[in-house]
């Protein structure tokens, strides 16, 4: 199995964790990923640039499209937001007419998005294309007695059609089977697919840390000792600003947030230093301490 | 067959007044809605259970409720996609972000106070010609697809942000705004867009598509909301975040193809706008010290150009 | 206390209509709703609104004539006339207020054809022209100096020496009784739909305002004339808009025919309503129907034009009878839809009594006659709704307050509460559907002496039951049941005036159809019949068709 592997802005930036444990993790799931294709890819626009120029979004992601089609291989994200843009794209290009008339921007580079592109989140390519039986398989270190909060990030759940639901209905709790079959507990919350608040952080930063607290204490309630999410926007705000949501709330919250790929890495076995653990602002060790307790 | 309908309950009039929740088991057909079972249960069963409900054909609105968990109208909720060979129970409640008044009837109240303060009907300076105003037919249908919403309160519900923040203006009240900007005999554009434009409205809004998920008429509010941003920088209202974010953000794909996290948020804020900066530099400097520092000079992709040239085609920036 | 010059019962489109052609005239105006105006079956007109407008070459006299036609020579030609002049600028006014019709590629307004008629003047939104007509006449509403109650509901008329000085109505949110005096009462509450099982209208449609203009004595006319709309969805009744035969859409049996071509040659599917549902209810009755239902075919119509123009009932399809029109055709059959008859008024919405005014479907103008067409009944709520508010709103400045006091309440608060204490009876869903069944069996698209005889002593029994109904919900807050339960009362009210109409006239005519007397009497029968109640009894009377221009003719289409 070979992708072309799209990372998005954020695990380049920001986010480098999430690259490193995604690299990691892929190599020991026999996922090959090819890492050339995209390297001139852009941004995704990330719902922002759509908000500008809704077209021009479609255009540069027509581009990327363009691009995994001529590798002849199907493209892999990381980070919720870049599948749900990408979706959103991809389902209003549908329209050929629409379609050629972005094609012919494109031009230019001798780009032609002809329609098959379908990227898709690793979090859906290994319950799509491993399967969980064998996904199963792999795992060394199950997360026994652990609870894990799953939060998706609004993109990889709304909306709904766009997203291909109806066709691959495992999506819609896809995180929690990953969770279940890490050997973990699922701990649900009401917040598990509302948003983080990282959209509007620099708007208005009283209501984005209101759904941090939100949910991470809401998520606690239920008995987590750790949160996992698909998107690094996501773990931004939930990892990145937890302070300063717990400040606002006046509550200590104290939840580690973990990648994807980190949460799954853990079960493969892979040490908590090379999945860049000790990278996040809020500590995580409680989570690997008490994965170290179990057998 | 047999639904267990569990309904979230509230008697105003009771001593104590606590909501409580209660389950009933009825007999429904293969084409029943939930709405049908509701009835069923106040017609046969229950006379005292409250909603509100009306035409049954999804039009009129009156019965949005929270059904396992998502806003919907009972109208045209079918039963049957509710339910399976081993679940047989349907949640029931009354929408979100809306006081209680009974059982699943909710106060209304605020959401029409949003919807006066948008200043809901059209307004001219100019008087209106002899005959009909002479307009495109795509404009009357974008118009007909805005003001396809039923006021049903469904998106009112399911927003993350009014379950954080009461004040903000919400997605029915600005989708109705933009029935207006959108509406080429409307000619206080200018006005409109500058109270949109203040806090609670149209830069509050986190793009979760919650409202767009649960509409039950495609008014598609959050695609109406950004079109409104976008009405509102080009209008020249970009003294604001929100405007300065995507301003920005489009600044740096432009010149550079991928985001750049460092200048984000300090551009956005403004270089010189001391308390902002006060206020990020523990968090960059957490970040520095994590490894999680994006760069300070521009990465540029390979190719970037193409990029630049993309936006200069569409004319952005 | 409550105290307004016009108080206007209904915030649909003829209520808001009149409401606010009267504030704009300087009156204080209340509207009383029993659901948020948005809510109202105003919502539920899918085609489109009738008017012809003369710099198209259109004529007004045309529209009339194809309305008179329409009603089978019953309507009072002189209120068509009026009707028919006024609608151009109604139409235009609503444009003006910011309405979304359809353009062509002048961008000027776009029309579809419609039924019973032989030019194109039917105007539209997509096909959510109601909905679209009363958000709009709404926004207005809400940029005027008009107070609205909202989820209030009027339990009935003040009438003091045989003039009506304001009603009687419970704010639902506290179940507390309000007097509330008014110079003039305009009633707009709509129809009477819920009063047969199965109906396109909404639960809300229980002929309240016509039922209190019946107790108040006023006189109610030709309730025998009930609309069966022919394209109805089996499962829910609900209704699949003319606008799709509109735009060309078939009828078929099932033998694949188009069996119009048998009933009505020329218009073929868009003949007039009633002959129409005459049409399918007899393919079916002689065993060419599908399951009760014969079929709409629009796959032929294309997927574009249908999502442009019938998105709305193409969902409706979807979700209710699980056929998509693009790639199906339909399963539809004759279901009640509307009443032409209603409170008797004249061309400025009077009733008979002083201070009481009707618009709308509640009124009986008469512009709809035996039978109405498509897309009038917008008109009739715009027109009628803004010459009611006009002419009340003058009315009442000549005159002075009625003394009104709280005891006015006192008659129904003791009704309620008798209800309320009672501890053993029966429900009231029960008593419903029997009505609603026993009103479809036998005063549907076919009638005969014994069924209608049957019905009435179906009344009498459902009657007696309703006397020992029982409200489980004791409470005051919101109490849906009560409201349900005198809503019944109103429904049986209204049952018993088609009933004595229906056994009345001796003839067939429009939408009354006898397969004991299937031939129309002129020479007997040109003429309304007006129900009213004195004294607890009722009473028939008869009166005499308006006739302008147009000698009645054969009808055929």
């Amino acid at each position: 199995m070979k992708y072309a592997f799209y990372p998005g802005c954020v695990s380049r930036g920001a986010a480098p964790e999430l690259y490193t444990a995604t690299i990691e993790v892929c190599k020991r799931l026999g996922i090959e990923l090819d890492t050339q294709t995209m390297e001139g890819a852009s941004c995704t626009g990330s719902g922002v640039l759509q908000e500008k120029n809704e077209r021009l979004g479609d255009t540069l992601n027509a581009r990327t499209f363009a691009m995994g089609e001529n590798s002849g291989l199907p493209i892999m994200t990381i980070c919720s937001t870049c599948q749900g843009v990408m979706s959103q794209a991809k389902a209003r290009m549908t329209d050929v007419e629409y379609r050629e008339s972005v094609n012919s921007d494109l031009s230019e580079e001798n780009l032609e998005y002809k329609g098959q592109a379908e990227p898709r989140h690793l979090l859906w390519i290994i319950i799509e294309d491993i399967g969980i039986e064998k996904f199963k398989e792999k795992i060394v270190k199950p997360l026994t007695g652990l609870k894990i909060a799953p939060f998706y990030g609004c993109y990889i759940v709304r909306p709904s059609d766009a997203l291909g639901f109806d066709e691959n209905p495992e999506r819609k709790h896809s995180l929690e089977m990953i969770i279940e079959a890490v050997g973990a507990e699922v701990a649900d919350f009401p917040g598990k697919s509302a948003c983080c608040g990282f959209p509007i952080l620099t708007i208005n930063e009283k209501n984005s840390m209101k759904m941090v607290s939100n949910h991470t204490l809401s998520a606690k309630k239920e008995g987590a000792v750790a949160m996992v999410t698909p998107c690094p926007l996501c773990h931004l705000n939930l990892d990145g600003y937890q302070p300063t949501a717990s400040k606002q709330v006046g509550q200590p919250i104290d939840l580690p947030i973990l990648h994807l790929p980190q949460l799954i890495g853990l079960a493969l076995g892979i040490d908590p230093k090379s999945l860049k653990l000790n990278q996040h602002i809020v500590n995580t060790e409680k989570v690997v301490s008490a994965l170290a307790l179990t057998p | 067959m047999d639904v267990d309908l569990n309904i979230a309950r509230f008697n105003p009039d009771a001593e104590g007044k606590s909501p409580y929740r209660q389950e009933f088991n009825i007999e429904v057909n293969e084409t029943d809605t939930v709405l049908d079972g509701l009835i069923k249960i106040r017609e046969e069963v229950d006379g005292t259970l409250a909603l509100r409900c009306s035409c049954r054909s999804a039009i009129c609105g009156s019965c949005a409720m929270r059904v396992n968990g998502q806003a919907v109208l009972a109208c045209n909720t079918k039963i049957t996609d509710l339910v399976s060979n081993k679940n047989k129970s349907i949640n029931v409640e009354p929408i979100g972000n809306m006081k209680i008044i009974k059982d699943l009837i909710v106060e209304f109240d605020t959401h029409w106070e949003k919807i006066k303060a948008i200043d809901p009907w059209i307004k001219t300076d100019s008087s209106p010609p002899e005959a009909e105003y002479i307009a495109s037919n795509e404009s009357m249908v974008e118009l007909a697809g805005v003001m396809g919403c039923i006021q049903c309160g469904a998106c009112v519900s399911d927003c993350t942000v009014l379950a954080v923040d009461e004040t903000f203006l919400g997605p029915a009240a600005l989708a109705k705004a933009y029935r207006f900007i959108a509406d080429p005999r409307d000619e206080a554009n200018s006005q409109r867009l500058k109270d949109l434009n203040e806090p609670s409205g149209i830069w509050d809004c986190t793009r979760c598509m919650q409202c767009v998920e649960v509409c039950p008429k495609g008014v598609d509010p959050m695609g109406r909301i950004m079109k409104l941003r976008d009405f509102a920088m080009e209008a020249g209202f970009k003294n604001t975040n929100g405007a300065r974010h995507a301003e920005v953000f489009s600044e740096i794909i432009r010149n550079n193809g991928v985001l750049n996290e460092f200048w984000l948020p300090v551009k956005t804020f403004g270089m010189f706008n001391i308390p902002e900066m006060l206020k990020l530099a523990p968090i960059g400097l957490k970040m520095v010290m994590r490894g999680k520092m994006p760069p300070i000079f521009y990465e540029k992709i390979p190719g970037y150009k193409n990029i630049t040239k993309l936006f200069e085609k569409t004319k952005v920036l | 206390m409550f105290d307004f010059d016009v108080i206007v019962m209904g915030a649909g489109l003829a209520g808001m209509r009149a409401a606010l052609a009267a504030s704009q005239n300087g009156s204080k105006v209340a509207v009383i709703t029993k659901v948020y105006p948005v809510r109202s079956h105003s919502n539920a007109a899918q085609g489109g609104i009738n008017a012809a407008l003369t710099d198209r070459g259109d004529n007004w006299e045309d529209h009339a004539f194809d309305t008179i036609k329409g009603s089978d020579y019953l309507a009072d030609q002189d209120a068509v006339e009026v009707m028919a002049k006024e609608a151009g600028s109604e139409v235009i006014n609503m444009e003006h207020m910011g309405a979304a019709f359809n353009r062509d590629d002048q961008g000027r307004l776009g029309v579809r054809a419609f039924g019973g008629q032989r030019e194109a003047r039917t105007f539209f939104v997509a096909d959510f022209t109601g909905q679209a007509l009363l958000h709009v006449l709404h926004e207005q509403v809400l940029n005027s100096g008009v107070k609205v109650f909202e989820e209030w509901f009027v339990t009935s008329l003040i009438m003091q020496e045989g003039r009506c000085n304001g009603v009687v109505a419970m704010d639902m949110r506290t179940g507390e009784l309000h007097v509330m005096r008014a110079k003039a009462v305009i009633i707009a509450s709509g129809g009477v739909g819920r009063v047969f099982e199965p109906s396109t209208n909404a639960l809300i449609c229980t002929g309240d305002g016509i039922a209190l203009g019946y107790r108040a004595g006023a006189g109610i006319m030709d309730m025998e004339m009930v609309q069966y709309h022919p394209t109805t969805l089996k499962n829910n009744g609900a209704l699949m808009s003319e606008a799709a035969r509109g735009e060309g859409a078939h009828l078929l049996n099932s033998e694949g025919e188009r069996f119009m071509e048998r009933y009505a040659p020329n218009m073929m599917e868009l003949a007039s309503r009633d002959v129409v549902s005459r049409s399918e209810q007899t393919e079916i009755n002689e065993g060419r129907g599908i399951d009760g239902c014969v079929l709409l075919d629009a796959r032929h119509l294309g997927e574009k034009l249908i999502n442009e123009r019938l998105s709305q009932i193409r969902q409706l399809g979807i979700d209710f009878a699980g056929k998509d029109m693009v790639t199906d055709p339909v399963p539809i059959r004759p279901g009640m839809h509307y009443i032409m008859g209603g409170i008797k008024t004249d061309i400025d919405g009077q009733t008979s009594i002083p201070g009481l005014y009707g618009a709308g479907e509640t009124a009986c103008v008469s512009v709809h006659g035996g039978n109405r067409l498509g897309a009038n009944s917008l008109l009739d709520t715009l027109v009628f709704g803004r010459r009611s508010g006009e002419h009340a709103s003058e009315w009442v400045k000549n005159q002075t307050s009625a003394s009104v006091d709280d005891s006015y309440s006192k008659t129904d608060r003791e009704a309620i509460q008798n209800l309320l204490n009672r501890d053993k009876g029966e429900m009231f869903g029960q008593i419903r559907l029997n009505l609603g069944q026993t009103m479809n069996k036998h005063l549907a698209v076919y009638r005969d002496q014994n069924g209608m005889e049957q019905a009435k002593s179906d009344l009498i029994e459902l009657k007696n039951r309703y006397s020992n109904v029982i409200v489980h919900d004791k409470n005051l807050i919101f109490n849906t049941n009560l409201i349900f339960t005198l809503e019944l009362g109103f429904m049986l009210d209204c049952a018993e005036t088609i009933i004595l109409g229906a056994l009345e006239r001796k003839e067939s005519r429009g939408a009354h159809t006898r397969t004991d007397m299937p031939d129309r009497d002129d020479k007997n029968w040109l003429k309304h019949i007006v129900v009213s109640q004195i004294n607890g009894e009722p009473k028939v009377d008869y009166v005499p068709v308006n006739i302008t221009k147009w000698q009645p003719q054969e009808r055929k289409y």
